[in-house]
């Protein structure tokens, strides 16, 4: 097979998130390459249904649970379209891990900040797991979340498993107008919340995701809580087609975000032209 | 230059017919039609004086006789015999809930192209760089590996040729295994690759050696009268320092004369599809049939609004100028920065075919003198479209 030839993988099992987003669990079919299989918190993948194509997506589950790769997707082209018509038992294509991680190993004894909205919880949330699973080496973890509404908060029962754990401090949010009765966490964009949460910058690390608008008024609240822009990580979307720098697609400025991303800190972006 | 051969015009018809009978496809400019249109005489630079209205494009030969070397410039580069306009990675075909994957095949038939020109050959070369970068493509080396490429000097088309602004040359050898200088009579053939050189001691009987022939010293008087009269022509059109305009578009993203230079671009996408560089592809999925299909690569183009646009419908590319500003970027600043190499090799199509009348010597020598002042320098056509 070429560079561009899939490995074949099994659905083994579908989680819905939301109406419109779901997660795939997919075991590689080869066995030898399912037992090779390794990758970095933050290294994403090229997802084919064959006849639909290919897209990018983060690899949603931590490298500490190896075995099988999730993926997690918002219905709204082509791709996530198929994606969200196969069942489990189905054959899908699967490229990578390509990219760069965030630098887990830099982070050791450090406070970690997790700030996410929306779908943009899908890589942070491999890489919580990943610090979770390692959590004997990291300091305080706090984690930011929020959804436009409750309906559209992913991955609620692992909200509910951090929120009970007593070694992370978790915090989740709506948009105002997003809450239910019985909604019992705060109201509010992610950026007014990270300012009222306050986590001290003192040794501390932040990872970054959600849609552009989060991440464009977190940025200014990070800087304000004293967090320099070097230790504030974020992964970027770009649509992307080969994965591994030959396609030219995903260029910003000189970079080649399937080559030198998709993790990239505050103080790298701010070199870049405004293409993301 | 030492070691070159003659070749005569009938002993080179001779070592096309005798790779043909050995299976070897030959690849050389030939006559695939006239010119019969404007549009059509514009892009393939054959208005250059005394040029007949021929349209020349690369081609696999069958026959010798179809050789139109040195009649002017392929309107198409070389570049869609190594990364095709669309080919297949690989098909697939569905058996209840599993697919069988077959890949497209990666060895490929030996290949000569003959009188390819320098700036399409250099191209070549410059493309290694992305396709060896990491991850090797496969599909791209094979195709390189398998193929000799002889180079013909060349006289220099038209006013959009500007090879040596760009590190090409009109009578380099640059992704070549050679190269051919016309003289009287024939061809002066030199091997610059151990594979040009075995390609060449293959098919002795074809060459004569330029000292066993009366006119040797004439011969070579001539062919490097002809190389000089080249080199010394093209580096008219256009002088630039690549590192200054390398540096001036990477610290000027924002710059109004980036700006003003891109507007009378309307996006068409023609200059990528003629440009021997461009290599931008997509990948897509079709089917061949009811549970069975092909996946392909095609040639895509930077210069429209769906090639960076997100399902969501956001686009970091929005607007047609940021698009353009991409294509130089791309070629002039991003790709020198990563591989040392500019992504162009100065053949001139993408002048040559633009019907909104974008001219790369133009924008090069605008950016040059920007770089050069430190300032910018809108040009007065820029000015005037920006108004």
């Amino acid at each position: 097979m070429n560079l561009y030839g899939p490995q074949l993988a099994t659905v083994v099992d579908l989680i819905d998130e939301t109406t419109d987003t779901r997660t795939l669990r997919l075991e590689l079919q080869d066995p030898v390459a399912r037992e090779v299989f390794s990758f970095r918190a933050g290294q994403f993948g090229e997802y084919s249904v064959f006849g639909a194509g290919e897209a990018p997506f983060c690899i949603a589950s931590p490298p500490t649970r190896p075995g099988a790769i999730e993926c997690t997707f918002k219905l709204v082209g082509k791709v996530t379209t198929a994606l969200r018509e196969v069942n489990v038992g189905d054959t899908v294509g699967f490229r990578g891990p390509y990219g760069n991680w965030f630098p887990l190993d830099d982070w050791k004894g450090k406070n970690i900040l997790f700030v996410a909205g929306g779908i943009g919880l899908a890589p942070v949330r491999c890489v919580i797991w990943n610090v979770l699973d390692r959590r004997e080496e990291f300091a305080e973890v706090t984690i930011v979340y929020g959804a436009r509404s409750v309906a559209d908060l992913v991955y609620k029962r692992e909200l509910e498993q951090w929120a009970t754990r007593n070694d992370v401090t978790t915090v989740t949010t709506v948009d105002p107008g997003g809450e239910t009765q019985d909604w019992a966490g705060r109201v509010g964009f992610v950026p007014t919340v990270l300012s009222q949460v306050a986590p001290s910058a003192a040794d501390a690390v932040a990872v970054v995701c959600g849609p552009p608008v989060m991440i464009k008024f977190s940025f200014p609240v990070l800087d304000k809580l004293g967090f320099a822009d070097d230790d504030v990580f974020t992964t970027l979307e770009m649509r992307m087609k080969c994965g591994v720098g030959k396609c030219g697609r995903c260029n910003i400025g000189p970079v080649y975000v399937c080559k030198d991303g998709p993790v990239f800190t505050a103080a790298q972006l701010k070199q870049l032209p405004a293409e993301y | 230059m030492s070691g070159e051969r003659f070749l005569g015009t009938e002993d080179l018809a001779g070592l096309v017919g005798d790779l043909l009978a050995a299976g070897t496809q030959v690849i050389a400019p030939a006559v695939a039609g006239t010119c019969a249109s404007p549009a059509a005489l514009a892009s393939s630079a054959c208005l250059r004086p005394g040029a007949a209205p021929e349209l020349i494009q690369y081609l696999s030969i069958q026959d010798p006789a179809l050789l139109a070397l040195g009649r002017g410039m392929p309107s198409l580069s070389l570049k869609s015999f190594f990364l095709p306009q669309n080919e297949a990675l690989l098909h697939w075909k569905q058996r209840g809930s599993a697919i069988e994957l077959e890949p497209a095949p990666v060895e490929r038939r030996r290949r000569v192209v003959l009188g390819a020109k320098p700036c399409d050959a250099a191209a070549l070369e410059i493309l290694d760089r992305v396709m060896r970068w990491d991850y090797v493509d496969e599909l791209w080396v094979g195709r390189r590996d398998a193929t000799a490429v002889f180079t013909l000097a060349c006289p220099m088309e038209d006013d959009s040729c500007f090879c040596p602004a760009v590190g090409a040359a009109p009578d380099g050898t640059r992704g070549a295994d050679g190269l051919l200088t016309p003289v009287d009579g024939g061809y002066l053939v030199e091997a610059t690759t151990d594979r040009g050189r075995e390609l060449l001691a293959a098919h002795a009987d074809r060459l004569k050696d330029l000292d066993a022939l009366s006119d040797g010293a004439d011969l070579r008087d001539q062919a490097e009268a002809f190389r000089a009269a080249a080199r010394e022509r093209v580096a008219a059109n256009l002088q630039i320092d690549a590192e200054s305009v390398r540096a001036w578009i990477a610290t000027h993203y924002d710059d109004p004369l980036l700006t003003a230079l891109g507007v009378r671009c309307n996006g068409c996408g023609a200059c990528s599809s003629v440009c021997p560089t461009c290599h931008c592809f997509d990948i897509v999925d079709e089917p061949d049939g009811v549970g069975c299909g092909t996946r392909r690569r095609c040639w895509d183009t930077c210069q429209t609004g769906k090639f960076t646009a997100h399902a969501s419908g956001h686009n970091p590319r929005e607007d047609q100028n940021v698009r353009f500003r991409q294509r130089i970027n791309h070629k002039f600043s991003i790709y020198p920065l990563r591989f040392g190499e500019v992504l162009c090799t100065g053949c001139g199509r993408c002048t040559r075919v633009c019907h909104a009348g974008q001219d790369l010597v133009e924008i090069l020598a605008t950016i040059d003198v920007a770089a050069r002042r430190g300032e910018p320098e809108p040009t007065a056509a820029g000015e005037g479209d920006a108004a």
